[in-house]
């Protein structure tokens, strides 16, 4: 019965769960409210009743019911009824140029974060901080998965980008204390923003020049060192520089980086790096990773190569650090240290190496759990540890290694609207 | 002017000369042996040729240039492939992907066309995996094309390497003991693969064999290696009619 | 000139701290081939198991059940701390590093990471966020020497380090054990085929390790009386630096790369604020990794991360 259960749940396209999520997240919207009171639950479960739970154990069957009935229920009923119906529409999205049904499902999914954050602050806040770790966490990736570094620099790159970015628009853009009046007319920001962003993210390309041409000569264990002695110094380089404020941190970041904005920045950094990756160039990454010498022996130009991986990285993680500098709208060098970098590791260890799929599940689940198990305190700081230990010995390169994100296969009808699978 | 040519050829590690006085000439369409005693340095040869180490004395020319000195990566795109003893192939990667890797150094469209996928891009990437396609069926092992190497049986491995190696369009191919781990069957089916690379292709091919019988069989001329100095060079009569030969290497024992 | 040597004593004492970690990490690192992330943590669980029967043997000195002097406490500790500690180096092979043995490295390295995090936290959750002091157990007593002021704790930090680096390489050099970790060190593979037990290996080579970080716990515990469960991290890393920079299977390549980062940190913070210190010995030791890429001694080992 459970393979039968499985075979069907297997002939839903991607609309169709698309819309089972629109329909949930709709629901807890609308309806949400008065259901939670109903339950005897103080108020809507803002991160799917875990926080909840752990505050008030008492709640515990409110809220799963809640779950349940707001979530799981309509998504299950939804998708599977209407199997027929989506997989029809799946077959007409698929026959449209792959750019306006690519940008359909991006609009449907964007409704539905849009409606999910809707709730509340703290929901928005955690969906772009989660959206960001999915640029970080791919952007190392890059370098530890498909190519099969060890590197700790990730959090200087971050920090490279988030200050330059931040010195842009606040310099700039912003009447400041610090640097003094605007200097062009901040109606100019939003535009202006990605320019921000673009700026700090080949900043931190250009520090990654420390990194990679090190790299050319020494791999592995001294290339782990380089990078950490990088991390080191960006730290305390940014803790030393009185122009962005030491060690006390820089504010005062205008509020340009919403939701769509994050949004639309995830979606460009999952798609060019999935094109690299997917192409001949890009899977020179894992030739240099499985067998340097054999690389140069098939005409791959290893030094190039690595030089590109990591620029490319350090790139999107630059992009990333403004991002977050400009959702928290601060700044400072502590952010960009040991704990950073920890953290990250665990995404991307978790997720599983040289795989897309693998970074966004990394990401995602890490930073959801870090935000569900908020009120075990620091208990939270031995599930987590204790989980990703678990994964690495059950299944070391990660939940979802090797695995390509093809999203001519992801947009395929399930069934033929004839029948047949 | 030849083709490859290698002349007074020495290389030393630290103290040691591996290599002494090395000399080949060979043209395209020619198939050159290079047997000796385990250590007298064949792969090292290979090794120099291909641009993995620099050698300490002597040239290496490819159609009249000097090769010796420039990057690996460059040598093999200037048309010298090899496969390895060993096998080097890329645990991780499907056959398909071996196979397109090789296609690197022709690669048009550049950074641009990987992160932003144009259609240039794609229609290039097609192509390539055309050509792939075309060797994979040349050894036999179109219907691995998208398996893991690490999953293939060795047989499969060797294949691999070689169309890896053909891919790349070489003009000369280093074969360093291609029929290592072989049975008798699969003898035979790489003598066949190693003759029709060399009448379709046109390639140039230096083998590094220990079984007599493939040398002798596909090779017009062999050189003898023995502790990094050539000992020999002749057709395979003279060859194993060599004292210096018998006494270093052949010993009492007949090719198989 | 007398600022000189003053310095120079910091640095040998500073430097005595990394070079004991650093040894820890650099004999894992050579002969089993592994970074154990949770090193740095392992040195300050010594340095509180150290605190607790300092504390206790004070107890019971004081009490009058059996007299103590400070002195022998003081060794007491040590001893029964390193033993102790040895046993948590122990547990922590076996629960996170056995069963990822044949594990990609870089998986094996994210395991240390989160026992690291683990052992932070859960010190975090029995002792709360009160910060320890470390009972003092010896009165301090300057010296001047010509103008250079050197107190019998920095004396003994710098004796006992040397002294245990010298015991090290002794084992190693003239012990059944200690030439079966060399032989490891060169091919990690053949010795177990040789009847050497690689189980035992294993936790020999991380109680070794674990009993000189906490040593060195220890120690920095006479030097600097504040504990605090975060204090394994950032030297740790350091001395994580210091252990590859020293190369694969030297154990005084470990222990000069200590001292010289010591020294390093020490000096730059001498003639530049003191806030750049990390700025400008990392840019050396960037700067010496570029020209040096394999280290000062030991095997040049470019290690490839087996996925």
């Amino acid at each position: 019965m459970l393979r039968n259960i499985r075979a069907s749940f297997s002939q839903i396209p991607l609309i169709g769960w698309l819309l089972g999520a629109l329909t949930a997240v709709a629901l807890d919207l609308y309806v949400g409210t008065s259901l939670a009171l109903t339950l005897g639950l103080p108020k809507i479960p803002v991160l799917f009743g875990f926080v909840i739970m752990l505050k008030k154990p008492v709640m515990i069957p409110g809220a799963i019911l809640y779950v349940l009935l707001i979530y799981v229920l309509p998504a299950v009923v939804i998708t599977w009824s209407t199997i027929p119906l989506t997989n029809r529409l799946a077959a007409t999205l698929f026959r449209l140029p792959m750019v306006i049904a690519v940008a359909i499902y991006l609009a449907l999914l964007y409704a539905i974060l849009h409606l999910w954050a809707g709730l509340s602050a703290y929901r928005d806040l955690v969906l772009r901080l989660t959206l960001i770790a999915i640029i970080i966490t791919l952007s190392l990736n890059v370098i530890n998965g498909y190519m099969g570094e060890f590197s700790c620099s990730h959090p200087g790159f971050m920090a490279l980008g988030a200050y330059c970015a931040s010195v842009f628009t606040v310099g700039l853009l912003v009447n400041d204390r610090l640097f003094g009046a605007a200097f062009l007319p901040p109606a100019l920001g939003p535009f202006l923003f990605p320019i921000a962003l673009i700026m700090g993210g080949l900043v931190a390309s250009l520090g990654a020049l420390i990194v990679a041409i090190p790299s050319f000569r020494t791999r592995g264990d001294y290339l782990a060192i380089i990078s950490l002695a990088f991390l080191f110094i960006v730290k305390s380089l940014l803790e030393n520089l009185e122009f962005v404020r030491g060690p006390r941190g820089l504010s005062g970041q205008p509020d340009w980086a919403g939701l769509p904005t994050v949004f639309l920045w995830t979606v460009i950094c999952i798609w060019s790096i999935n094109n690299f990756v997917r192409s001949t160039i890009g899977k020179a990454l894992n030739a240099v990773r499985d067998n340097e010498m054999a690389a140069n022996a098939m005409t791959v130009n290893t030094r190039r190569t690595k030089m590109v991986a990591f620029l490319f990285a350090a790139f999107w993680a630059g992009v990333g650090g403004g991002l977050f500098a400009h959702v928290l709208r601060y700044v400072n060098p502590s952010t960009f240290g040991i704990q950073k970098l920890a953290e990250i590791l665990a995404m991307v260890y978790f997720g599983g190496l040289n795989s897309v799929y693998g970074s966004i599940v990394g990401a995602v689940s890490i930073s959801l759990l870090g935000e569900a198990l908020r009120p075990l305190e620091i208990f939270k700081w031995i599930i987590i540890p204790l989980l990703l230990i678990l994964v690495m010995i059950y299944r070391p390169t990660g939940l979802i290694a090797f695995k390509e994100l093809d999203v001519t296969n992801l947009l395929q009808p399930k069934r033929n609207p004839g029948g047949k699978a | 002017m030849t083709l490859l040519r290698v002349n007074n050829m020495a290389h030393d590690f630290g103290g040691l000369r591996a290599v002494q006085n090395y000399n080949l000439e060979i043209d395209l369409g020619q198939i050159r042996g290079l047997i000796g005693p385990n250590g007298a340095g064949k792969t090292t040869i290979f090794n120099l040729i291909t641009g993995i180490y620099n050698p300490t004395e002597g040239e290496v020319l490819l159609n009249g240039r000097k090769i010796n000195g420039l990057p690996s990566h460059k040598i093999a795109s200037l048309g010298i492939s090899r496969t390895f003893q060993n096998l080097l192939l890329w645990r991780h990667m499907t056959v398909l992907d071996h196979v397109k890797m090789a296609h690197y150094s022709k690669i048009r469209y550049g950074l641009i066309g990987a992160f932003f996928g144009t259609p240039g891009r794609h229609r290039e990437e097609a192509e390539i995996e055309e050509k792939a396609n075309h060797f994979l069926d040349m050894m036999g092992i179109r219907h691995l094309a998208d398996q893991v190497v690490l999953n293939l049986p060795y047989g499969a491995q060797r294949r691999v390497e070689m169309a890896r190696a053909l891919a790349t369009e070489p003009r000369i191919l280093l074969l360093d003991e291609p029929t290592a781990g072989m049975n008798p069957e699969e003898l035979v089916q790489i003598m066949d693969i190693i003759r029709r690379a060399h009448d379709e292709l046109g390639v140039a091919i230096i083998l590094i064999e220990h079984r007599m019988k493939v040398v002798m069989e596909l090779c017009e001329i062999i050189q003898t290696l023995n502790f990094g100095e050539l000992i020999a060079e002749g057709t395979p009569e003279e060859i194993q009619n060599n004292p210096r030969v018998i006494d270093a290497y052949l010993g009492k024992e007949k090719a198989i | 000139m007398v600022l000189f040597f003053q310095n120079f004593i910091n640095a040998l004492q500073w430097g005595s701290f990394y070079a004991l970690i650093a040894l820890g990490y650099s004999m894992v690192y050579s002969i089993l081939m592994l970074f154990n992330f949770a090193h740095g943590d392992i040195f300050m669980v010594g340095s509180y198991i150290g605190f607790g029967i300092s504390v206790a043997l004070i107890a019971v000195a004081s009490s009058g059940i059996l007299a103590m002097p400070n002195w022998l406490i003081l060794v007491l500790t040590i001893l029964i701390s390193m033993f102790l500690t040895s046993f948590v180096g122990i547990i922590v092979e076996r629960v996170g590093y056995r069963p990822l043995r044949n594990a990609p490295r870089a998986s094996a390295a994210i395991t240390g990471l989160m026992i690291g995090i683990i052992l932070e936290t859960g010190n975090l959750a029995l002792l709360g966020a009160r910060r320890v002091s470390f009972p003092s157990l010896i009165e301090t007593v300057t010296y001047n020497v010509g103008g250079v002021f050197v107190t019998n704790k920095k004396i003994m930090i710098v004796l006992v380090s040397l002294l245990l680096t010298l015991a090290l390489h002794q084992f190693v050099r003239r012990t059944k054990w200690g030439m079966a970790m060399r032989a490891m060190a060169f091919d990690f593979a053949v010795v177990p085929l040789m009847g050497v037990p690689l189980n035992t290996m294993a936790a020999l080579t991380f109680a070794i390790g674990s009993a000189l970080a906490a040593v060195a716990g220890i120690l920095f515990g006479v030097a600097y009386p504040v504990l605090d469960p975060y204090m394994g991290i950032l030297i740790g890393w350091k001395a994580f630096v210091a252990a590859i920079l020293g190369g694969r299977g030297s154990v005084l390549g470990a222990t000069l790369a200590g001292f010289l980062l010591g020294f390093t940190e020490i000096f730059v913070a001498t003639i530049f604020p003191s806030t750049l210190r990390d700025l400008i010995a990392y840019s050396i030791i960037l700067l010496i990794l570029t020209f040096r890429p394999h280290g000062f001694f030991g095997e040049p080992y470019s290690a490839r991360l087996r996925l």
